[in-house]
């Protein structure tokens, strides 16, 4: 059983490490040219939303997967709200899921995290480019899409294992065996 | 998990979730891109994402220079040392020396255009989500750069507009962008036309200059160059080469191609016009 101080200062250096996180999937996410194999880039903000939803509650998941969307929204330029209400959305969705059905391990997650990456940009697709009814749809879907949600999933795996490290190395030990 | 739905907890996420809504609505209403909460997160992230595009840029530098002597270091052990602090100085050198190209290269701009005033940047950002090619600068409000300030490529070849402007940084829409509408004129035949972005030439860094007479005598080759009409964008400002001409849809008028002399998808500096 640990004191009330030592468990408090135990979640705000979880809390830091997770924004530190969110700060470095940010910065290679947008870093110029990095990752770039044509017009795919790996998103990274989503999957960390969805890891730290996973290895948290459904609370602080949801909670951290909106701030992490309002800083996608900067990044990519979106409106403000938009993704953040989206990936604040799918984070209470997977903490939920991930408690009461699902068994989530490093390649479930991986592949969850890949799933979601997929119906977010398409989602975005859909409103930002087919929508306004820019020419050569498919070409830039495939060119974007596919080969983005392979390398968000497989980079995924990391940001799970990651998230899993600080959730457990900062756990609260309440006595409970 | 039922009881979960009937908890503060709960009640906090959906205020949470309204909150966002009104935010989204707010902006969107507005024609803006991002929000107070949103700019506070942009401050933080902003330093780490120059000196990571910076760390990006001198790694690459170096490992050039690795490469050619990375015989002599194997033979000398005692060199190892010596080759690690001169590695260390040359991205310093690197980086002193990018600066200094910067300057001179605003130099040169001022030169030719007395009556503008600039501030230099460097992009920190980029997302894949942007076909079109849209940045972000390391410039923002707080060295006089606002929304709808022209930004340009050390060269002084127009690369776009600042769509938003935050604390820190700044978000650009390129010429690349099918939002994007400046007047334009064929430097060697006076041919007026709105320069603006088309998603099928995006891909290849090209851009359109609609609105061309049919009876134009613009050609392959001649130079597009910005009018100024409107008060958005600086006159005489060098946007790129007609690559090809194409009728339009309706038959009215023709369609030029235009390569940008900008390096629209490649661009690690620029300058944005505060001024003119």
């Amino acid at each position: 059983m640990e004191s009330r101080r030592k468990r408090r200062r135990s979640q705000l250096y979880k809390w830091g490490l997770y924004f530190l996180l969110l700060l470095a999937c940010t910065v290679v996410q947008t870093l110029p040219g990095f990752l770039l194999i044509g017009q795919a880039k790996p998103v990274l903000l989503l999957p960390l939303a969805l890891a730290v939803a996973v290895w948290e509650d459904e609370f602080s998941g949801a909670l951290f997967g909106a701030v992490c969307g309002l800083m996608w929204d900067y990044a990519a330029g979106r409106t403000a709200g938009l993704l953040a209400l989206t990936v604040m959305g799918l984070s209470f969705a997977v903490s939920v899921a991930g408690q009461l059905y699902l068994k989530l391990n490093t390649f479930n997650f991986a592949l969850l995290a890949g799933g979601a990456v997929w119906l977010v940009l398409s989602g975005d697709f859909l409103f930002y480019y087919a929508m306004p009814g820019y020419s050569d749809m498919l070409g830039r879907y495939l060119a974007y899409i596919p080969l983005t949600v392979l390398m968000s999933g497989a980079l995924a795996a990391l940001l799970y294992r990651a998230a899993g490290w600080i959730s457990q190395t900062f756990k609260i030990d309440n006595g409970v065996l | 998990m039922k009881e979960f739905f009937e908890t503060w907890k709960f009640r906090i996420l959906i205020a949470v979730a309204v909150f966002l809504a009104g935010l989204l609505l707010y902006a969107a209403a507005n024609g803006r891109l991002t929000a107070a909460p949103q700019e506070l997160l942009s401050v933080a992230a902003a330093p780490f994402q120059k000196a990571a595009a910076w760390v990006a840029g001198g790694v690459s530098s170096v490992w050039d220079k690795y490469t050619s002597i990375d015989d002599t270091i194997a033979e000398n052990e005692a060199l190892r040392e010596e080759n690690a602090e001169l590695r260390r100085q040359l991205v310093e050198y690197d980086q002193l020396k990018a600066e200094n190209e910067a300057f001179r290269n605003l130099a040169g701009i001022q030169e030719d255009h007395p009556e503008m005033s600039f501030v230099s940047a460097f992009v920190i950002g980029r997302d894949g989500m942007d076909a079109f090619g849209g940045f972000t600068l390391d410039q923002g409000t707080a060295h006089g750069v606002e929304r709808g300030d022209t930004v340009i490529d050390d060269e002084g070849h127009l690369l776009g507009t600042v769509i938003e402007a935050g604390l820190t940084s700044c978000r650009v829409l390129t010429i690349l962008h099918p939002s994007f509408n400046a007047a334009g004129v064929v430097s060697r035949t006076w041919d007026n036309g709105i320069l603006t972005g088309d998603a099928a030439y995006a891909p290849e860094g090209q851009c359109v200059f609609t609105d061309l007479s049919r009876e134009s005598m613009a050609s392959v080759g001649d130079e597009i160059i910005t009018t100024g009409l409107g008060g958005v964008y600086p006159p005489d400002i060098l946007v790129g080469r007609i690559v090809s001409i194409e009728p339009e849809a309706s038959g009215t008028s023709v369609v030029a191609v235009i390569q940008p002399d900008a390096d629209v998808f490649g661009v690690k500096q620029a300058f944005i016009i505060t001024d003119y």
